[in-house]
């Protein structure tokens, strides 16, 4: 559990009281008052890479990788709305492929005016972390097939860090030529289950993993109309692990693991190109007994960054450069120093750069085919059990396409 | 029933914004209109639900409204519904396919807003001799 910007999987939480809340809010309201819409997506990839897999068996070209979700939304009132979405992804090990409640939310708006607003949302809601979390799933939403690595695309944190159940309060104010907001969640204690544990920590016995103290925070600042955008992201959890070992007698395993993640994001728009930059650093504190005698104790921190450029050619072509880059140990980039204290262990496992072309094509509002091209030297963002039986390739290069419709 | 045209003549722009007239008296300035449009307001004071009506992404009409009345460019528009409807967060704006589309829909739906281009108005007036036009170009801040 040492990689600072953690592992996981799919989300499948007790969310059961907010179904019938929902209904009852709905069910006690006017129906002339109703205002629905329901959105959906749906797009299948195909990736292609040599000396690693990703997203699936892509070394010998893979269609695995898809996404699809159904969302609706319902304003019982104008200060009071329901939504929830459902969705499906496969992405090798990291996303299996079941149907999973991707959000479900009721948010009321305490504040409403054009200068301010505010209000609370409640239930399972999605976690604001740099531009593109919140949204990361669809393709038409975010910046290319492939996340950049603050995102850790390929780590899959869907259950700690992408959506939560728990409590979320809003607000914006405009000043100015400035529009401020600010989302603040303070999520739901909660046990992961077996997938997700598998993805972080792998035990020979039958543990347990509990999420706790789980919050996250966004500011950002959008400028002439979003002209200029500036966001500063917090994340930050506590994970408690227990477990027996089968010892004579029975020795007991206890971790406590606290993660967090911070970004600062910053993006310039023009007619016709953007620039976007955004730096994540991920410290991880690492604390594990057997027995009640210290085996495991520290802290690490690892960094992440990227820098891309978008050009949007005519209305339809759009194309893409981005240069990405990761450290497991932000004390440690080259990771030598972990090299020489693990031998048999590779340097280049400890960092990734990611340099990246992509040209996509927009025929219309409805349809979407994107293709890009990834160069990447390092393997600290390869996922082991996409690769297992296989020597991690320090140099390697994937080519992802996408095609895509939403509505 | 009747329509309302704000003109926002003083933006000296090719757009109109049209609400409903149930809120003729709306005083509609940019950072109004940046609320409506990005669907941060639902609401207009007097509570009723606020219901936007946007051109196609790509048409000329969307692209000059985007640029020239909210000051920014249609895909960080698009951008901003795409979170919205992605996130659970709120409505997207209804998607009309004509400017006569529009106007209908602004007129007959209650709360409603939308835009036209300017020159629809006089061309419009003698075969719809009840669309009320209002100039609110003095409440326009641009």
């Amino acid at each position: 559990m040492a990689d600072p910007f953690f592992n996981s999987s799919p989300s499948r939480l007790p969310i059961h009281w907010l179904a019938p809340v929902m209904l009852g809010c709905v069910l006690c309201l006017p129906v002339e008052a109703l205002d629905y819409q329901f959105h959906g997506y749906a797009a299948q990839g195909y990736a292609l890479s040599s000396g690693n897999n990703i997203f699936g068996d892509s070394t010998g070209g893979s269609l695995s990788y898809y996404e699809v979700g159904l969302n609706a939304q319902i304003q019982v009132h104008p200060r009071l709305l329901l939504a929830a979405q459902g969705a499906i992804r496969d992405a090798g090990a990291t996303d299996s492929g079941v149907a999973r409640l991707d959000y479900a939310l009721m948010d009321y708006r305490i504040v409403s005016g054009a200068d301010a607003n505010a209000g609370i949302r409640i239930g399972k809601v999605k976690n604001p972390l740099g531009f593109f979390n919140e949204t990361r799933d669809v393709i038409f939403t975010r910046p290319s097939i492939l996340l950049p690595f603050i995102y850790s695309d390929n780590q899959n944190q869907r259950d700690l860090v992408f959506a939560a159940p728990g409590v979320q309060l809003y607000g914006s104010a405009v000043r100015g030529r400035h529009e401020w907001s600010a989302t603040g969640t303070a999520s739901a204690d909660r046990y992961l289950n077996e997938v997700d544990e598998h993805l972080l920590v792998v035990l020979p016995v039958p543990s347990s993993i509990q999420m706790k103290d789980s919050w996250n925070g966004q500011i950002m600042d959008s400028i002439d109309g979003g002209r200029w955008q500036f966001a500063v992201s917090i994340y930050y959890a506590r994970l408690v692990l227990n477990a027996q070992y089968p010892s004579v007698p029975p020795a007991s395993i206890y971790g406590n693991f606290g993660v967090g993640v911070d970004v600062i994001s910053a993006r310039y728009n023009a007619e016709r190109f953007s620039l976007t930059g955004e730096y994540a650093i991920g410290p991880n504190r690492d604390f594990v007994t057997l027995g009640g005698t210290v085996i495991q104790n520290f802290r690490i921190v690892a960094d992440s960054g990227y820098l891309q450029g978008d050009y949007r050619i005519n209305s339809r072509w759009s194309a893409l450069a981005r240069a990405d880059a990761y450290f497991r140990d932000r004390g440690d980039r080259g990771g030598h120093a972990f090299a020489a204290a693990n031998p048999g262990t590779s340097a280049a496992s400890r960092y990734a750069y990611d340099l990246t072309a992509g040209l996509s094509w927009r025929p219309n509002a409805r349809w979407g085919v994107w293709g890009e091209y990834h160069w990447i030297d390092g393997s600290a963002t390869v996922q082991p059990l996409d690769n297992t039986g296989r020597v991690p390739a320090d140099h390697w290069s994937t080519l992802m396409l996408m095609a895509g419709l939403r509505f | 029933m009747a329509l309302l045209c704000a003109p926002l003549g003083a933006l000296a722009g090719s757009i109109e914004v049209i609400v409903n007239p149930d809120h003729a008296s709306a005083t509609i300035d940019r950072n109004l209109l940046r609320a409506i449009f990005t669907m941060r307001l639902r609401q207009w004071p007097d509570g009723e639900p606020i219901q936007v009506f946007v051109m196609p992404d790509g048409s000329e009409l969307s692209n000059e409204f985007c640029r020239e009345q909210l000051g920014t460019f249609p895909y960080v528009m698009r951008a901003t519904w795409d979170r919205i409807v992605f996130t659970g967060t709120g409505l997207a704006p209804t998607v009309v396919s004509s400017e006569r589309e529009m106007r209908d829909r602004v007129r007959s739906t209650p709360g409603a807003v939308g835009y036209i281009r300017s020159g629809e108005r006089s061309q419009l007036l003698p075969a719809q001799p009840n669309v009320l036009l209002a100039p609110l170009g003095g409440f326009w801040r641009g």
